[in-house]
């Protein structure tokens, strides 16, 4: 905290402060689970702020929705916005008809929720998700910010708690991001959040949001164990992309901010379904449903990740959505991870899911490109133009034709 | 490679600010930059020459981006257009410099790559280091470079600033080496306007060794 009197004030440093203050709040608190019984909304349908903090952070976030409702890096994918508004008024609770959902194309697992009641979904997120119930698991987790009015609790919480400096920091933050620190730039509003700090629960935040989804997840006939598995998920997808870059998990995302420790943080999400799961019950994760409402935009999702060259993360990913069984996409995507890790040996084992892929009634047309390239790399020249020739056949007027026609003279 | 945009803009506001009390107004600033004759000169590590028609704004190598093979140049500031000449990359070496602890990472050259891997890893180099969100390839075509067998590439983008931008790569693998001039500007205005330039450099491109 010496560096206060420089004109440049980072982010990180902002962040850093807040988690300090954010870090004094929890001292004390216990890592009791919290039950989901005792999680009620604190707001009910058409709720306005009616104290003057309160408003003028409303005033503030208002404008940050204007910006995001205009920006082009928004998916108009045709049906995506219907089922996720369908999604956000299953889960959403009382106030679920308030609420807003915006999915931009950001290949990030994120996700926030703002205290005037819109939450903004990185298209990552939907990448990720096995099933509906995983997505709704999402978005009733962020729903229950909303609902547990944890945006103004945690504010207030601060002012009482911190000591000034801290509070001017946050004012700092706050003045800023309704003043024009945001600049249209999607990707950055994670960060955004974080200047808030307000979208940084203390763990008790956290821990309500994490039983009061559940609640709402289970009410809905969904199971609620696959909010556990979602974490499971992240925690094993960090830890596979800091492994092949031969270092310590340390990414942070601020979807499940990471106060409690991850691993506990999953524990708790167990118990808690154990605790909601009514036995005989039938739960139905809506994987069919899910599958139908994002294959629009499945191939996009994927491509956005891989081409990413983040290889130990986009395996992981690519393997536990094969875990509900593989097809010619993701045996695909699973070439392409190769080709682009490009280490020795990247290139046969690249060649081997290509030519698995295109043996998939659904695999791309591209998955005929590369499996062609790939064979004419090897020396295999005739099956390879054979490839290439029928990966024309597919996409006659693709962009690249006239480069692969010259490779099959 | 002019990747970095962010990062280079705040120090070019960051240069700006320190000679204001100069009078300024000249956009940015000469710390940078230093104009390039209208004459044949040599890129990169000088294994190609080109000949500009009219002055750019060669960056300084002052930034952890560049790597010896790479040279960029801008004629309007890097945010609006930027030229990239890639001259004799070896095999396993990067178009731009990176740790090799970062999470997301522009794939290595191979000198085996098939010219769609060489786009392939253009397009991943936008993705990873320009903040690319979406990428459409527009063209992929033979065109001769130098009196060789090349390509043409020609593509767009969707930044996370918001902006579309427009591009065109030609270039060839030669004995094993990579070299490419690569044109990379705001689609509206500065593409069209700075194609021609682009076009008079890639005709006058020679190699040196």
């Amino acid at each position: 905290m010496n560096g206060l009197g420089t004109s440049f004030l980072s982010r990180r440093a902002l962040l850093a402060s807040g988690g300090a203050a954010t870090a004094a709040l929890a001292t004390g608190v216990a890592s009791a689970r919290i039950p989901p019984s005792s999680m009620q909304a604190l707001i009910g349908p058409g709720y306005r702020p009616t104290e003057v903090d309160e408003q003028g952070l409303w005033q503030q976030v208002e404008r940050v929705e204007e910006e995001i409702a205009g920006s082009n890096l928004l998916i108009k994918a045709p049906g995506i916005e219907d089922y996720l508004r369908q999604l956000i008024g299953k889960v959403g609770g009382p106030a679920a008809r308030d609420m807003r959902i915006y999915l931009v194309r950001v290949p990030e697992f994120n996700a926030m929720m703002f205290p005037t009641g819109f939450t903004v979904f990185f298209s990552g997120l939907l990448l990720r998700m096995r099933n509906e119930a995983q997505l709704a698991g999402v978005i009733a987790h962020e729903s229950a910010h909303f609902l547990r009015r944890h945006m103004i609790r945690q504010w207030r919480d601060m002012k009482r708690k911190s000591d000034l400096f801290a509070v001017g920091m946050m004012a700092l933050g706050l003045g800023g991001a309704g003043a024009g620190v945001y600049t249209g730039d999607i990707a950055r509003l994670a960060q955004l959040g974080t200047i808030l700090t307000l979208l940084r629960y203390s763990r008790t935040l956290e821990a309500e949001s994490d039983a009061m989804g559940a609640r709402l997840l289970a009410e809905q006939g969904y199971p609620p164990l696959e909010m556990a598995d979602t974490w499971q998920q992240l925690i094993g997808e960090l830890d596979l992309s800091a492994k092949y870059r031969r270092k310590p998990r340390e990414r942070d995302l601020s979807l499940f901010s990471t106060h409690p420790a991850p691993e506990s943080r999953m524990k708790d999400l167990r118990a808690t379904a154990r605790e909601l799961t009514v036995p005989g019950r039938i739960y139905d994760n809506g994987r069919a449903r899910y599958l139908q409402a994002i294959a629009p935009i499945r191939q996009m999702l994927l491509d956005d990740q891989v081409k990413l060259n983040d290889p130990g993360a986009t395996q992981y990913i690519i393997n536990t959505l094969a875990q509900d069984g593989w097809n010619g996409l993701l045996r695909f995507y699973e070439g392409e991870n190769w080709r682009l890790r490009n280490r020795a040996g990247d290139d046969l084992r690249a060649a081997q899911s290509y030519a698995v892929a295109v043996a998939y009634p659904d695999a791309p047309p591209d998955a005929w490109r590369w499996h062609g390239l790939s064979l004419i790399k090897q020396g295999r020249r005739p099956e390879g133009r054979a490839a290439l020739t029928r990966y024309l056949g597919l996409q006659p007027n693709a962009p690249d034709a006239p480069f692969i026609r010259q490779m099959i003279i | 490679m002019r990747l970095g945009k962010h990062a280079l803009v705040a120090l070019a506001a960051v240069g700006l600010s320190a000679c204001s009390s100069l009078g300024g107004g000249e956009g940015f600033s000469s710390q940078y930059y230093t104009a390039t004759p209208v004459r044949s000169v040599n890129v990169g590590n000088g294994a190609m020459a080109v000949t500009p028609p009219r002055p750019w704004n060669k960056q300084r190598r002052l930034f952890l981006d560049d790597v010896i093979w790479v040279e960029d140049w801008t004629l309007n500031g890097p945010l609006l257009d930027s030229l990239t000449f890639v001259t004799a990359l070896p095999d396993k070496k990067n178009l731009v410099r990176q740790r090799t602890t970062d999470d997301r990472q522009v794939p290595m050259f191979r000198s085996t790559m098939t010219i769609p891997e060489v786009t392939s890893m253009l397009e991943s180099a936008y993705r990873v280091r320009a903040g690319a969100i979406d990428f459409k390839t527009l063209s992929l075509a033979p065109r001769p470079f130098m009196g060789h067998l090349g390509f043409q590439y020609d593509y767009e983008h969707l930044d996370s600033d918001e902006l579309w931008r427009k591009g065109r790569a030609v270039g060839a693998i030669v004995n094993g080496r990579l070299y490419l001039i690569m044109l990379d500007a705001a689609r509206s205005h500065y593409y069209p306007d700075t194609l021609r330039d682009f076009e008079a450099l890639v005709a006058s491109a020679q190699l040196r060794r």
